[in-house]
């Protein structure tokens, strides 16, 4: 079991190394589109502050409370983003339509190891840092109570938003064991929910809200904890435990993710071209 | 200018076959309208308007941006970029129409089925459930009609532009990332450009990008009238010029440092 795991992580290293030299082949060009690609991704956030500065809140939240939100699934999301791209849909998708998924089930090690190791975008660190950037903001602008908890609750709130986001890319990535094409609609729960994620949950739509909290636990990853750790009252009175499950949210929903690939790749049929 | 329409005429016949990605992609675009919609209503919270901008302004505002999403390629466009990368360019450079005319004529194509597809089904949805405004007057129809059209021009010569990094950097993806995003949030598309700040509104009206969105949601919503409504055409009319020039200037000078690759 443990040499097992020793050699996977082994494996997992030295393709991830190759992916580390490859891409910095052009260190000047990767650190100026690291940087590009955190500031284009913190216009948004500036765009909304200064719309703001007229509106003063969204839903009954200021900016700094808002920025909680979105600093976290920023974070959250890139780092995702960064380890799970060898499962984008639209990535993987391309391996299932040419065929050379194949290559990767005739190596003698483990698939899913492969596939974690098949594609790692150090870009994605952009998006990271601009995360922490606005989380930052909302650390210093919003004066929260911080407590030994919550200091500790938060790494765990991370982790719970990037098993769920990387579920949903392994869940993307199965699918296309089936239909060959990334599904669009698969875009609705990873990058539609990190939007939505970004913003308090009560102000949407009923029908949406309860959807993206009992039957998808988006709603207990991000806006849960975030009434915890910014002292906020829940509006839909639910009990108070759920603003402490945001990481067995995540792992569930990963566990259940991880699931349905093995299920995939054991009925996976080559398109044969 | 038969083969501009020919090479048009292929290209909405390509873009036609991709009939179910584009009913796919209609449950995306619908669904982001949903939560744009939710966080302007929640920006307004109480307020009967600002700058102008009801509520159900605000909604129409998500409704029409999401509509012209796929019409103007928001989002991004490379494909003239990776032309450039594998070497296609050269062989389009031999066509009997020049580089410019050659993709707007393909964009046009992919542009009229996104709007016909894309873009009326989904303000057609909206409208079936949702309360929202339309053009004022039939000036305005009309307004909308040639702000439309210029909108697509403009935005066809800035994506072209963008695209041609290519011939001097062959990371031009992350240029255009970059360029793109920039659009998103000066053309009023991320968030209407009324609700900014004064100063930030002026500074975006130094730029070309409300030519893009920004214009056509001020005519369709009724914001504009008379003579303030001719004067955003013709400053739409203005740029498209202007990037038209800045566009042949800045192909010539990228074609003289190309260099087509062997193999």
């Amino acid at each position: 079991m443990f040499a097992t795991l020793a050699f996977h992580w082994q494996i997992y290293r030295r393709l991830i190394g190759a992916q580390l030299r490859a891409q910095m082949q052009y260190r000047v060009s990767m650190l100026f589109e690291i940087a590009a690609t955190a500031l284009i991704m913190s216009l948004f956030f500036v765009s909304l502050a200064l719309v703001m500065q007229r509106l003063e809140n969204i839903g009954g939240w200021n900016l700094a409370q808002i920025a909680f939100l979105w600093g976290m699934v920023e974070t959250g999301f890139g780092l995702m983003d960064m380890f799970f791209s060898g499962f984008d849909p639209a990535f993987f998708g391309r391996r299932v339509r040419q065929g050379t998924f194949d290559e990767l089930l005739l190596r003698p090690v483990s698939v899913t190891v492969q596939v974690f190791g098949d594609q790692f975008v150090i870009r994605r660190l952009g998006r990271i840092i601009q995360g922490l950037a606005i989380l930052t903001f909302a650390f210093s602008t919003g004066d929260i109570a911080w407590t030994a908890a919550k200091i500790a609750y938060l790494p765990l709130v991370l982790a719970g938003l990037v098993l769920y986001f990387g579920g949903l890319f392994i869940v993307g990535a199965t699918i296309t064991f089936w239909t060959v094409e990334s599904i669009e609609a698969i875009n609705v729960f990873t990058y539609g929910g990190s939007e939505m994620l970004a913003y308090p949950m009560h102000i949407y739509p009923d029908i949406l809200r309860r959807t993206f909290t009992y039957i998808l636990p988006a709603a207990l990853l991000n806006y849960y904890p975030a009434l915890y750790i910014l002292d906020l009252p829940d509006p839909m009175s639910l009990p108070g435990w759920l603003r402490f499950v945001a990481p067995l949210a995540g792992g569930l929903l990963f566990a259940g993710a991880l699931a349905f690939w093995r299920f995939g790749v054991r009925h996976y049929h080559s398109t044969g071209s | 200018m038969r083969i501009f329409w020919i090479i048009t005429w292929h290209s909405i016949r390509r873009h036609l076959t991709y009939r179910a990605a584009a009913w796919a992609g209609l449950i995306t675009n619908i669904f982001f309208g949903i939560l744009r919609a939710a966080v302007l209503l929640a920006l307004l919270g109480a307020r009967a308007e600002l700058a102008g901008v009801t509520a159900q302004d605000a909604i129409t505002f998500t409704a029409l941006t999401q509509a012209i999403i796929a019409y103007l390629s928001i989002f991004g466009w490379y494909e003239l970029m990776n032309s450039v990368h594998t070497g296609q360019v050269s062989g389009d450079l031999l066509k009997p129409l020049g580089l410019f005319r050659y993709w707007l004529a393909v964009d046009l194509g992919r542009a009229g089925v996104a709007l016909l597809l894309r873009g009326c089904t989904i303000m057609l949805i909206y409208a079936a459930f949702v309360p929202i405004t339309t053009p004022p007057t039939p000036a305005h129809w009309l307004a909308l009609a040639v702000s439309l059209s210029l909108a697509w021009y403009i935005s066809f010569a800035w994506r072209f532009i963008v695209n041609l990094a290519a011939f001097w950097s062959p990371n031009a993806a992350g240029v255009g990332r970059f360029a793109f995003g920039i659009t998103w949030v000066l053309s009023g598309f991320f968030l209407p450009l009324r609700f900014y700040p004064d100063w930030f509104i002026a500074l975006c009206n130094a730029t070309p990008f409300p030519a893009m969105v920004n214009t056509v949601i001020e005519i369709y919503l009724g914001l504009v009238h008379g003579q303030a409504m001719l004067y955003l055409l013709a400053q739409q009319v203005v740029w498209a010029i202007a990037l038209y020039i800045a566009a042949q200037l800045i192909l010539r000078a990228g074609i003289r440092r190309l260099v087509i690759q062997g193999g």
